[in-house]
């Protein structure tokens, strides 16, 4: 566990730069859209893009906009001050509107600042729909990019390769899995700040090494008593966040866990396997397009509620925090729906908005958290003496 | 929401200001001296599409027709369909729908109220929306979400791809009002056969959506009908941005906003013709007698928006470039990329053509019409991507004589101010100043007209422009 | 029966109330400090000394506000949304909707029959909607906070504010200043942008009557009267105490509830 905790603190974590020490390339990303099988697939490490560790927004602000998500400038300063020199290439996703400018505001930078833009630098074009033609595009875009990636790394992607990733990631997704049903019990034994430092270092971190890590988690978990104090179950959703400080923010509330989540960077598209059997390609296609669950995928709001019922339920859940990052519209609106709707089904529900990035706005937050918190008690309180 | 502003339906109000106003030239001096006194924050724009003459009055009348249709849709047998100013009406027209655009709507109620769309903008953050989403659709949104319109029967975007601001708000509506949705989504190319095969696709699912919605199959005899009449129209449009050319130009800086504000609610319909016939008639006997179109009869500087126009109380910006003497050389709302246009030569590639000969042709025609409609074609994918906005903006700054770029946005637009920086400084390298307005085009408490006009004028200035 | 106290360290001001058998037998009320510890200390003990109490005397003390966490003499730690909404429910028992404009917070609450916060809604880091937006702009019209709330009676043209930024809306009213604008028009236009932001927070959390307002802002007659218009609501007034303070009669409430109450409806709150 120790291990995961060091990877999801900082930017350039030990395994990473061992990995490089090595000599072997890294490709960063900016989206969960993206099927990191392909790289791990021709010892390539994928590795999710982060913001953390950010001080300022002076290079951010240069390229971007007033009126955009903190997570890309976040992105862009810390490219900018070189801290993502040692990538290989980069991927940019159409992920939201803000992100896939990305693109420009990287190009520009790069102009700017020496060695920062990377050799390989791809625009993934990933669409809004997953029916029939958009299934095509995006399987169609998935060759294109292989055949980029051969064609500049010099490998070859073949089916043997991507199946055999695909079984490497599906240990990883299976394990978590298994530790999110450790969190639904009614006496967990895993805080939601550990399961959110697994995640995240299932995307940064050599995947094989991670997998062995779960294993080693896992057994521990096995053993590990019960926390004391579960009061009230708390799930997280919205906005991108790799952001330990927020849930350890709820989670140092006296009685808080945070027993479930639907963030990008959590247990959200891991935890469910990929095919391993029919062709690999249309399989990462029906997986990471197919299930996505992300608010982009427009007229899909009530497969979403679906989902979030499903979580609710079987994680128990008191409450649901609900948090956008200034400027996102796709969570932002969709927040507000889910309050309505859930609500409606007598759970309660804190909307709040937020900056990605350095938790300046911790106080505000916290205030806001203690009094739904402190309904949440108050609704178990009464629950218990009916 | 102030309790007056919910005794009546918005969409009515909005259609009785304009039939009232479309009626104003029929009746006496002294009738309209008096209509003026009661108008006090509309006193300008009204004036000012009058005194366009012809022109103006089938503008007014052609809007309260608009309304009217969205009012009566029920009445008369017809189905409502929510969309939005980037995705053509002409393809709905031919279904026999009532097309409702909420950017449209918005737009007018901004000029027309002292206080804008704001009872109704606010009412859209209290269900939900968030207070950064675009003003545009939030505006007119807001009263329908409200209950304060013509009941919408069903959605249809074509922002997905292109503004995400845009299509989240329709994808909130469809969800708060629970009503079907449809989404046509654009890939980040334009003009490969890849993207061209996708738009076709996703048109013949549209179609298929519509004909569930309405139990009705779509007729290609009627399209084919509205894509000639659509033909006239392209013709006379190309006829105008043809005198939009001429330095100086013989174009009033308003009929840029009545050539677009028409294709938004009627192209492809003999009404809008009739406009456009009324526009270029005026404009030629002004060329004829080597007149410009603005008021003061001097052109002291020609801008290039490129973006959008603004919009708020009382046509405030385009009575602010007749009184500085500026020719506005018009926005991404303005073209249309029909291949007969005078910039087709200069951006190669980016025009399409009309073919009727087939039902296949006609829909790939509606297809790569849709797909050069504003935001869908300009600021798709890379802005510095070949023949995108930044090559679009040059050439057409050059081409027009612009003397400068000025955008002007909304601040829910995350898609031009994720790029709008860099792109300002690409266009300056190649020398010519460019200003960016951090206001909203629909909502004047970001910032103020005051200091909108302020900033415009320190620009002027500064730069030496004027 | 048993003396309680309650203490609000916000982040302009500070309050205290001692209360005994449900009334206030002390109060006091400060400017804060820059450290909250201070702050906690001086309105404890102006409240105690208003009683003619020392702090041996108090059986229970909740500490609530940004300050809350920073009282030695607490017992708990409520958060002040909590903290307003019982202390709006004794000001006016009737209360079912709560607006409390504070300095730096805004925040709507609607209450469940038995006076329990049940949805509430607060502005997000922006300082307009919030007392310290009116500060500001009184400050560039160079007058008191309390002149600006009549200034609505007087105007016949509000003008518009940039209301979505208080910088923004600032270099506005110096605009409108420097073109000769009557203040009246002036601070009448503030009063409406301040009460937009409001309403748009009331309005999310569904106002049911009667609706109550508390925090000094409650003191401005053009927020207050431009509100209830776009409420479609009237806005009731305390004559119990001052609504500003609120916050800490509710905190003295809690304290007496949990001394009283086995079956407390403060179970499962943060107690130190």
């Amino acid at each position: 566990m120790q291990v995961f905790k060091d990877v999801a603190a900082r930017i350039q974590p030990q395994p990473l730069l061992d990995w490089k020490a090595q000599g072997k390339p890294v490709v960063g990303y900016t989206c969960s859209y993206l099927p990191a099988e392909i790289f791990h697939a021709v010892g390539i490490l994928p590795l999710r893009l982060r913001g953390i560790e950010t001080d300022g927004m002076d290079i951010g602000d240069v390229y971007f906009g007033p009126f955009i998500c903190s997570f890309p400038k976040c992105l862009l300063q810390l490219v900018g001050k070189g801290m993502y020199k040692f990538i290989d290439g980069a991927i940019i996703t159409p992920g939201c509107d803000s992100m896939r400018r990305l693109d420009e505001c990287w190009r520009k930078a790069g102009e700017d600042y020496e060695g920062v833009l990377p050799g390989f630098y791809y625009y993934f074009d990933v669409p809004h729909k997953s029916e029939d033609h958009g299934m095509d595009w995006f399987i169609e875009e998935i060759e294109y990019l292989i055949a980029e990636v051969e064609g500049y790394f010099g490998v070859e992607v073949t089916d043997e390769k991507l199946r055999a990733s695909i079984a490497e990631y599906n240990k990883g997704r299976r394990m978590l899995e298994a530790v999110e049903s450790m969190r639904a019990d009614i006496n967990p034994v895993v805080s939601g700040a550990d399961v959110f430092s697994a995640t995240i270092a299932g995307s940064v971190m050599p995947r094989n090494e991670f997998t062995e890590q779960m294993a080693a988690w896992l057994e521990a978990l096995e053993e590990k008593p019960p926390l004391d104090n579960v009061q009230k179950r708390v799930m997280l959703i919205g906005s991108i966040s790799d952001d330990l400080e927020l849930i350890k923010l709820i989670e140092s509330q006296s009685g808080a866990l945070v027993v479930s989540e639907n963030l990008c960077f959590g247990v959200r598209g891991e935890g469910r396997p990929v095919d391993e059997t029919g062709d690999p390609i249309k399989a990462l296609a029906d997986h990471y397009l197919g299930e996505s669950i992300c608010p982009r995928m427009y007229g899909k709001y009530k497969q979403r509620l679906a989902l979030l019922k499903q979580k609710i339920e079987k994680a128990r859940v008191d409450g649901v925090i609900m948090q956008n990052i200034r400027f996102c519209d796709l969570h932002g609106a969709e927040n507000a729906l889910f309050e309505r709707d859930l609500e409606a089904l007598g759970i309660p529900c804190l909307r709040v908005e937020r900056e990605y990035g350095p938790m300046i706005d911790k106080g505000r937050l916290k205030l806001r958290i203690n009094a739904f918190l402190e309904r949440i008690g108050r609704r178990r309180a009464r629950q218990v003496a009916g | 929401m102030r309790a007056e502003v919910k005794e009546y339906n918005y969409d009515w109000m909005m259609g009785s200001i304009t039939e009232a106003a479309a009626k104003l030239p029929a009746g006496s001096q002294k009738e309209a001296d008096l209509s003026f006194r009661y108008i006090p924050y509309f006193r300008y724009a009204l004036g000012a599409l009058l005194e366009t003459g012809p022109p103006g009055v089938q503008f007014l009348k052609m809007l309260s027709h608009y309304y009217k249709n969205i009012t009566t849709a029920h009445d008369q047998g017809k189905k409502i369909v929510a969309t939005t100013f980037c995705s053509t009406p002409l393809i709905f027209y031919a279904m026999g729908l009532v097309p409702l655009t909420f950017e449209v709507l918005t737009a007018v109620g901004a000029m027309v109220w002292k206080r804008g769309m704001f009872d109704y903008m606010d009412y859209g953050c209290e269900v939900g929306m968030p207070e950064t989403s675009c003003s545009a659709q939030r505006g007119s949104l807001g009263a329908y979400l409200a209950g304060l319109g013509e009941t919408i029967d069903f959605i249809v975007c074509d922002s997905p791809g292109v503004c995400d601001t845009n299509a989240t708000a329709f994808a909130f509506a469809a969800e708060y009002l629970d009503k079907p949705f449809f989404q046509l989504n654009y890939p980040s190319t334009i003009g490969d056969e890849r993207s061209q095969a996708y738009h076709v696709e996703d048109f013949k699912a549209m179609i298929g959506f519509l004909e569930k919605q309405t139990g009705k199959k779509f007729s290609y005899d009627r399209l084919e009908s509205y894509l000639k009449e659509m033909e006239a129209q392209d013709a006379i449009t190309a006829d105008l941005e043809d005198m939009l050319l001429l330095v100086p130009t013989p174009i009033p800086p308003i009929y840029t906003l009545m050539i677009y504000a028409g294709r938004f609610c009627f192209a492809g319909h003999p009404e809008y013709t009739r406009m456009l016939e009324k526009l270029r008639n005026e404009a030629q006997k002004r060329m004829k007698a080597g007149v410009p179109g603005l008021k003061a009869g001097v052109e002291r500087l020609r801008v290039l928006m490129c973006y959008i126009d603004h919009y708020t109380v009382d046509m405030n910006f385009y009575n602010y470039l007749e009184e500085r003497g500026i020719a506005n050389t018009g926005s991404i709302l303005t073209r249309n990329f029909r291949d007969n246009n005078p910039y087709c030569q200069s951006l190669e590639g980016s025009c399409y053509g009309v073919d009727t000969s087939s039902p296949e042709a006609m829909l790939e025609t509606v297809a790569q019409m849709n797909a050069r409609l504003p935001m869908v074609r300009s600021i798709r994918g890379p802005y510095d991507q070949h023949g995108m906005w930044l090559d679009e903006c040059l050439a057409l700054a050059r081409l027009y004589n612009a003397d400068c770029i000025i955008y002007n946005g909304t601040s829910g637009c995350r898609n031009t101010w994720g790029m709008v920086k860099p792109f300002a400084r690409d266009i300056e390298k190649q020398g010519i100043p460019v200003h960016i307005m951090y206001d909203d085009a629909f909502d004047d408490r970001v910032e103020s007209w005051e200091a909108s006009k302020e900033r415009l004028d320190e620009f002027f200035t500064v730069r030496g422009l004027l | 029966m048993s003396i309680v106290a309650g203490c609000d360290v916000g982040s302009l001001t500070s309050k205290a109330v001692i209360m005994r058998n449900n009334k206030i037998i002390g109060s006091f009320i400060l400017k804060s400090k820059p450290r909250p510890e201070d702050s906690a200390d001086a309105a404890i003990n102006g409240a105690l000394e208003a009683a003619g109490l020392s702090i041996g005397d108090i059986a229970c003390c909740v500490g609530t506000g940004y300050g809350r966490e920073k009282m030695a003499f607490a017992d708990a730690a409520v958060s002040e949304i909590s903290c307003h909404g019982k202390g709006a429910r004794w000001l006016l028992p009737s209360a079912r909707t709560v607006i409390d404009i504070g300095g730096q917070d805004c925040k709507a609450m609607k209450l469940d029959p038995d006076g329990h916060v049940e949805r509430f809604a607060a502005n997000d880091k922006c300082a307009s909607g919030t007392g310290r937006f009116l500060e500001v702009m009184a400050k560039v019209l160079g007058l008191d906070i309390s002149e600006l709330g009549p200034l609505s009676g007087k105007s016949k043209s509000p003008i518009t504010l940039a209301s979505t930024c208080t910088v923004w809306a600032q270099a506005d009213v110096i605009k409108y200043l420097n073109s000769g604008e009557s203040i009246e028009n002036i601070g009448a236009g503030i009063n409406i942008a301040m009460a937009k932001r409001v309403a748009i927070l009331a309005n999310s959390v569904k106002p049911e009557n009667d609706v109550f307002m508390t925090g000094g802002v409650a003191k401005n007659r053009g927020v207050v009267s431009t509100l209830e218009k776009l409420l479609g609501v009237r806005i009731k007034k305390a004559r119990k105490a001052d609504p500003q303070m609120a916050g800490a009669i509710g905190a003295a409430i809690m304290a007496h509830e949990t001394i009283s109450s086995k079956e407390s409806w403060t179970k499962g709150m943060e107690f130190n």
